[in-house]
């Protein structure tokens, strides 16, 4: 271009509703920009639309500006919803392209002294035919500011004469996006930018109730005191956010806050759905009665009712909502991924109440999201906290956030009643469709209270309600109800289903007949295109016409092929139709299993003109994909109040192995008007797919998902059975087990002891008298003991004490053993101290609890306990004071514990074994006294003490997770031999063995300050414990169990097989176990896969691990947040029995699972 | 969980040596797009489910929502700006780009770094290995199809090592 700097602008303009909206700009340096209300949803929109303006201007498309949905730049067009884009949006964008090319070319008809017809324009330079001079857009602008009045009447270019709409042209966006040059609203940086994060209520995923924004009880800002860099909590109503510098802390503190809400009302039984639906109130609103259905019905020689289920979807972008907000003062800057900017800016503005004006929203690309950011919550969530600190913050939900608190797709209901004549024409069609969604409130307006959550009836049940056939006697009404669960428009929106119901029963109809479907359908189709698409589609498919169900079997595999048709009517009733669509499935069913595979899909489609046959195709193929995943897999589930579906692994979606051959035929229309090609390829996928599944087994489906279960119980000719709900039963609490007995036992000998007389307080010792080598013998004696682990608190000073140890019997915390005077041990002498350590008698006189393991301890030697004590006391002194313990009677009697000691306290050191090495000697000594390993790993009796002789080390609870027993009793699959023992005393982890985790994982820390010769000696003297064959035959073990487990089938586990093939085998499946740097470690070696308890493994599954000993392991996520008790107990049940197959299964594991996350 | 303090820790990323600060199990995603700025990896779940935060470590495709800082320390790490530029792209990208093998491009990131650790591994892989390796690469726009032709085309241009 001759391209000329310069101040001058061709601008079209129209008005708006706000004032002028521009949209077409082109500059004196000859640059184009163009705008559009509606964004780029992943569809290529940004490069057709290029391609469009492009075309009017004979610009290169790449030259091409595209500015979409920025509300202080572009037209407000409304929502980017319906495909409708480039049928709707488009045109005023063609018309404003169309318009600066009439007056561009009016001014170099003067320059040329030519008539306009005369010209020729290419990349943006006019010419004449045949002549040499050339003057650039920029030039025939120059500093003339020329503005033009957008006309819907204006001469666009002929179809005839494109050369750029209708060509495929490559998407201008994909270089940037496969190399991370494109700024996601995810990757928007401001300065001074600050981290948010939000806590939802407890009723994930509604809108409607007067529990709506009434639910907050307190928040304990206490509770995230620890962590550092938190800047505010804002609290408004049900509207919880924190505000922190750094993200990882504002993560972090999400998951600390304590929040109690009240308990949300209870949920229809959205399991039901029919019954769900025809409960919920609506409003009839009938859309076609023509001829008379009542007497074709009652006249037809058979009459067929059928009822069709549609569940509730997820949207579920790949990328969770986020945003950024900068509150100004006055006015409100976001960043967004929005696809409704203008409806959001209106939110926004009743939000924070200031007028529209004042917010500038600026939209980014985001995840794809197929109808999810009509309703952006997030933008409000971050106006509230920006508002809050006055600085910009980011807002990024969590995958949880995202999945429960979507608008779903809404499930629904459709009954047909009709039947056939005697000459298989159809005889009536009276069609009722049920639709619970609403349009999306901003979910920080009903957290807030600014928008009462009342019912809202929408009326997007009705696209698509109205069949295409030519049905004389004809009936269609739409039942408008409110949501029951945020439901709002999705991809296809009612029209999927409605289009599920319509060619299912089609092609019933047509076997009733004795007709072939694609036939039957050619008979009453009214429309010549709609004919045109389905012969096309039928016969690039190769459609093996059919009277009756084929039932093509071979062994237990059945094979079909189904066809559908439909048309996307979209927007307000009576609707514009976007493309339409056939399908030709083709699946595999396997009898037994249930299992259908899609092996190949031929979808057609009648597009109109395309603008980028690329771009089309490419939508097409994501239709296909999409769609194949809700009818086969999608299904979100609901607890008794909330969404219940809050991950991958609970809601799996159509994954690369499962992927079919997918063809598609492409309806040449280049001169018709263009329709839009969003959605359609969608609309017939799940009638195709039901009447594939029943041309292979003669039986129809006619509810979603067409899941394993589902199919083998069709086949059974069973209905599913309800999902199993558990009563939760209450726990017996464990002190239940103390015999009234024993309790009088520990009263009656306490008589004998009660008190202990003090020892003087003294003033603190002067460490410069201990010798830097005893300090430093007595810190690895520290460490042998773990003192800091249980005597330092969440985010306390070191054994400043505070810390609560929860025992069977009550919270006991931690003391201060800092050398602090008042509240540590500063006051202490040794003579107190090694009194405390030996006999669990405190300086002043009374009983500490055996939480303390002084029954070990007494076993340290004078000298060690001397070095311990200097090094205690040689700490800088911590001023503590320390909660009072809570324990249950009788151990809340202090005194009562002078009896227990009398009972089961056998002070004294040990002697040395001469016929034991003195490794074997060395190790005892640091196990059994300082280490004190059986104050975990011994089992206890009904009084808390430390049982003996065989069950000595045979496994015992610490903090609610099992110690594991240390003997020849070990359950784990492969023996702990003495290297095995001591990698894992080392390393913390072992690979026959697993990682340590919950209260190990802080012990393995403190024996790293340990030499390695005593951690050889521990593992020489537990290793003696067990009777462990030769290494090397343990390896050839270990790997047969973990290949055996790899090839297992187990039945009867579906359910939990579904979570762990999503979410857990990603790290524990074979391939991640085969790969260098491999995840994990086999689960059919992990100690707490094969123990007699499930606490381990529920543990781990609730809160992870976060920071594994081994090296690249990466950590484990916690589930606690995205599964409830039954999710979480189905994948254990399931990994016991794929992983321990000879382990009887756990019983009572739901129980078990509350029970752990409730303690 | 007790709050870890915060230590330095240092990375290799694309290259070039870091020291960042944070707490040790913060997950090397947080530090590679708060502290050094990278937007190739992208939150998808922090569950290591969906692959959209894949990176390379020592050359092996890895969730980075799961890798603690940690257990990062002194290791070699290589996000999607290490590959290459719209210029100077990576055979594997330039694959993607070819074939449009994006819709939205929120996950394009983990398929790239997952074909890309593939490739490294396999570099003739047979299409039931591709699927394979993607089985935890989830797509949400539906572009499997473009993807499946990109890697096909990368593994056409992609010169095999002598071994």
């Amino acid at each position: 271009m001759t391209g000329v700097r310069s101040g001058g602008a061709l601008v079209v303009t129209g008005a708006g509703r706000l004032g002028r909206e521009t949209y077409l700009r082109i500059t004196g340096d000859g640059r184009v920009s163009a705008y559009n209300g509606h964004v780029d949803l992943g569809t290529g929109l940004r490069t057709a639309l290029a391609q469009i303006v492009a075309e009017e201007l004979d610009v290169d498309p790449a030259d091409v500006e595209m500015v979409l949905g920025d509300t202080s730049r572009t037209p407000d067009q409304g929502p980017t919803i319906a495909s409708e884009s480039i049928q709707i949006a488009a045109v005023p964008l063609r018309n404003a392209a169309a318009q600066a090319r009439h007056a561009l070319l009016a001014r170099a008809a003067r320059a040329f002294n030519a008539a306009p017809e005369e010209l020729q324009v290419e990349n943006g330079e006019v010419f004449v035919a045949g002549g040499d001079r050339r003057i650039g857009y920029g030039a025939l602008i120059g500093e003339e500011t020329i503005e033009l009045e957008l006309s819907a009447d204006v001469a666009v270019k002929p179809v005839a004469e494109h050369r750029i709409v209708g060509t495929p042209h490559k998407r201008l966006d994909l270089p940037g996006k496969a190399t991370a040059q494109i700024t996601y609203v995810h990757d928007v940086r401001v300065d001074g930018m600050l981290h948010g994060r939000v806590v939802r209520p407890p009723y994930a995923g509604r809108d409607t109730g007067d529990f709506v924004g009434n639910s907050l009880i307190s928040v304990d800002e206490g509770s995230i005191a620890h962590i550092p860099g938190i800047v505010a909590v804002v609290v408004i109503r049900d509207f919880v956010g924190i505000v922190a510098e750094r993200e990882d802390d504002a993560e972090r503190a999400m998951r600390a806050l304590k929040v109690a809400w009240r308990e949300p009302p209870p949920l229809p039984d959205l399991g039901d759905v029919p019954n769900a639906l025809t409960s919920n109130p609506s409003t009839p609103r009938t859309l076609i009665d023509r001829g008379d259905v009542d007497a074709a019905i009652d006249g037809a020689a058979k009459r067929l009712e059928r009822r069709y289920v549609w569940p509730y979807h997820l949207h579920g972008p790949i990328g969770p909502s986020c945003s950024v907000a900068h509150w100004q003062g006055d006015g409100l800057t976001l960043w967004s991924g929005t696809q409704n900017p203008h409806m959001l800016r209106a939110d926004l503005s009743r939000l924070l109440e200031i007028p529209e004006h004042r917010i500038d929203i600026r939209r980014h690309e985001a995840a794809g999201c197929y109808g999810r950011t009509c309703m952006d919550d997030v933008g409000g969530d971050a106006a509230l906290l920006s508002r809050a600190v006055g600085r910009p913050v980011r807002v990024q939900l969590s995958r949880e956030q995202e999945h429960a608190w979507e608008p779903k797709g809404a499930a629904q209901l459709m009954e047909v009643r009709g039947g056939i004549a005697a000459d298989g024409s159809p005889s009536g069609y009276d069609f009722e469709t049920r639709y619970p969604s609403n349009r999306g409130p901003n979910l920080a307006l009903l957290l807030t209270g600014v928008v009462k959550a009342d019912p809202q009836p929408s009326d997007m049940g009705d696209r698509t309600a109205i069949p295409p056939y030519a049905y004389d006697d004809m009936r269609v009404v739409v039942h408008d109800m409110a949501p029951i669960v945020r439901a709002a428009w999705m991809r296809g929106v009612s029209a999927m289903p409605n289009s599920f119901a319509h060619e299912s029963y089609v092609d019933e109809l047509a076997a009733e007949a004795g007709v072939d479907p694609v036939e039957y359908r050619l008979r009453y189709l009214q429309d010549e295109r709609a004919k045109e698409l389905v012969k096309e589609t039928a016969e690039r498919a190769g459609w093996a016409p059919r009277t009756a169900p084929r039932l093509v079997a071979e062994g237990e595999i059945a094979y079909g092929q189904g066809f559908a048709y439909a048309v996307y009517v979209h927007g307000t009733f009576p609707g514009t139709a976007a493309a339409q669509a056939a399908w030709v499935a083709e699946v595999a069913v396997n009898r037994r299993t249930g299992e259908v595979v899609i092996e190949r899909v031929v979808a057609g489609q009648d597009s109109g003109m395309m603008i980028n046959p690329a771009g089309v195709k490419h939508q097409i193929h994501g239709n296909v994909v999409q769609s194949v995943s809700r009818v086969m897999k999608e299904k979100v589930a609901f607890s008794d109040t909330a969404v219940a579906t809050k991950d991958w692994g609970s809601y799996p979606v159509l994954n690369f192995p499962e992927l079919p051959r997918i063809e598609v035929v492409m309806m040449p229309r280049q001169s018709e008007p263009p329709l839009g090609v969003g959605e359609s390829a969608s609309v017939p996928s799940a009638a195709a797919i039901a009447n594939a599944i029943y041309d292979a087994t003669g039986v129809r489906f006619r509810e979603l998902p067409f899941t394993p279960e589902r199919i083998r119980a069709g086949l059974e000719g069973t209905a599913l059975p309800p999902p199993a709900k558990a009563p939760s039963r209450p726990r017996r609490r464990l002190l239940g087990q103390l015999t009234t007995a024993a309790a009088a036992a520990l009263t009656t000998a306490a008589v004998a002891w009660s008190w202990h007389t003090p020892i003087a307080r003294i003033a603190p010792p002067d460490p410069s008298v201990w010798s830097a080598a005893t300090i430093e013998r007595g810190r690895q004696l520290a460490s042998l003991g773990a003192c800091a682990v249980c005597h330092t608190a969440e985010g306390g000073a070191i054994n400043a004490g505070g810390r609560g140890i929860e025992t069977p019997f009550g919270t006991v915390y931690a003391t201060n053993i800092t050398p602090d005077a008042e509240t540590g041990i500063g006051a202490w002498s040794y003579t107190a101290f090694e009194r405390a350590m030996r006999k669990g008698i405190s300086r002043d006189g009374h009983h500490l609890y055996p939480a303390f393991p002084y029954t070990s301890f007494a076993r340290t030697s004078d000298a060690d306990m001397q070095a311990l004590y200097a090094y205690l006391m040689s700490q800088a002194p911590v001023r503590a004071e320390v909660p009072e313990s809570r324990l249950a009677f009788p151990f809340n009697l202090r005194a009562a514990m002078a009896g227990w000691n009398a009972l089961f306290h056998r002070p004294g050191t040990l002697e040395p074994d001469p016929a034991r090495s003195e490794a074997w000697n060395r190790g005892r000594y640091l196990v059994e006294g300082l280490g004190h390993c059986s104050g975990c790993h011994s089992p206890r009796n009904a009084l808390g003490a430390e049982k003996t002789g065989r069950l000595h080390l045979a496994g015992g609870m610490a903090e609610g997770w099992e110690a594991p027993a240390l003997t020849a009793l070990s359950k784990s699959p492969v023996s702990w031999t003495e290297n095995a023992l001591y990698q894992y005393l080392r390393d913390g982890w072992s690979p026959h063995h697993g990682s340590a985790a919950g209260p190990m994982a802080p012990v393995i820390e403190e024996l790293r300050e340990l030499p390695d010769k005593d951690i050889r000696a521990m593992a020489t003297y537990l290793g003696s414990l067990n009777d462990a064959p030769a290494d090397g035959d343990l390896a050839s073990l270990a790997a047969r169990l973990a290949s055996e487990s790899h090839a297992r089938l187990v039945e009867g586990h579906e359910a939990g097989a579904r979570l762990f093939e999503n979410a857990c085998a990603i790290c524990h499946g074979a391939d991640a176990l085969a790969a260098p740097d491999a995840p994990a470690i086999p689960l059919a070696l992990n100690s707490s896969v094969h123990s007699d308890r499930p606490d381990n493994l529920i543990r781990v599954l609730l809160e992870g691990i976060p920071l594994p000993p081994r090296p690249l392991s990466g950590s484990m996520p916690s589930y606690a947040g995205a599964y409830s008790n039954g999710q979480i107990a189905e994948i254990a049940a399931y990994v016991r029995a794929r992983f321990a197959p000879d382990r009887p299964a756990w019983e009572g594991l739901e129980d078990a699972v509350g029970h752990i996350r409730g303690g | 969980m007790r709050a870890s303090a915060r230590a330095a820790f240092r990375l290799s990323v694309n290259g070039g040596w870091h020291e960042v600060e944070a707490a040790p199990e913060t997950p090397l995603l947080h530090v590679l797009r708060n502290d050094l700025g990278l937007n190739g990896p992208k939150y998808g779940c922090g569950l290591a489910q969906c692959g959209a935060c894949m990176v390379l470590v020592e050359g092996v495709a890895r969730r980075a929502c799961v890798l603690p800082v940690a257990q990062m320390e002194g290791r070699r790490i290589v996000t999607l700006e290490g590959l290459g530029t719209p210029e100077a792209p990576d055979p594997v990208q330039a694959a993607f780009i070819a074939e449009e093998a994006a819709q939205c491009g929120y996950c394009t990131n983990g398929m790239i770094m997952s074909v890309k650790a593939l490739l490294a591994r396999t570099p003739r892989p047979s299409e039931q290995e591709i699927r394979a390796a993607l089985r935890h690469n989830l797509c949400r726009c539906g572009t499997h199809v473009e993807i499946l032709r990109a890697v096909a085309r990368a593994v056409e241009t992609t010169e095999v090592a002598p071994t």
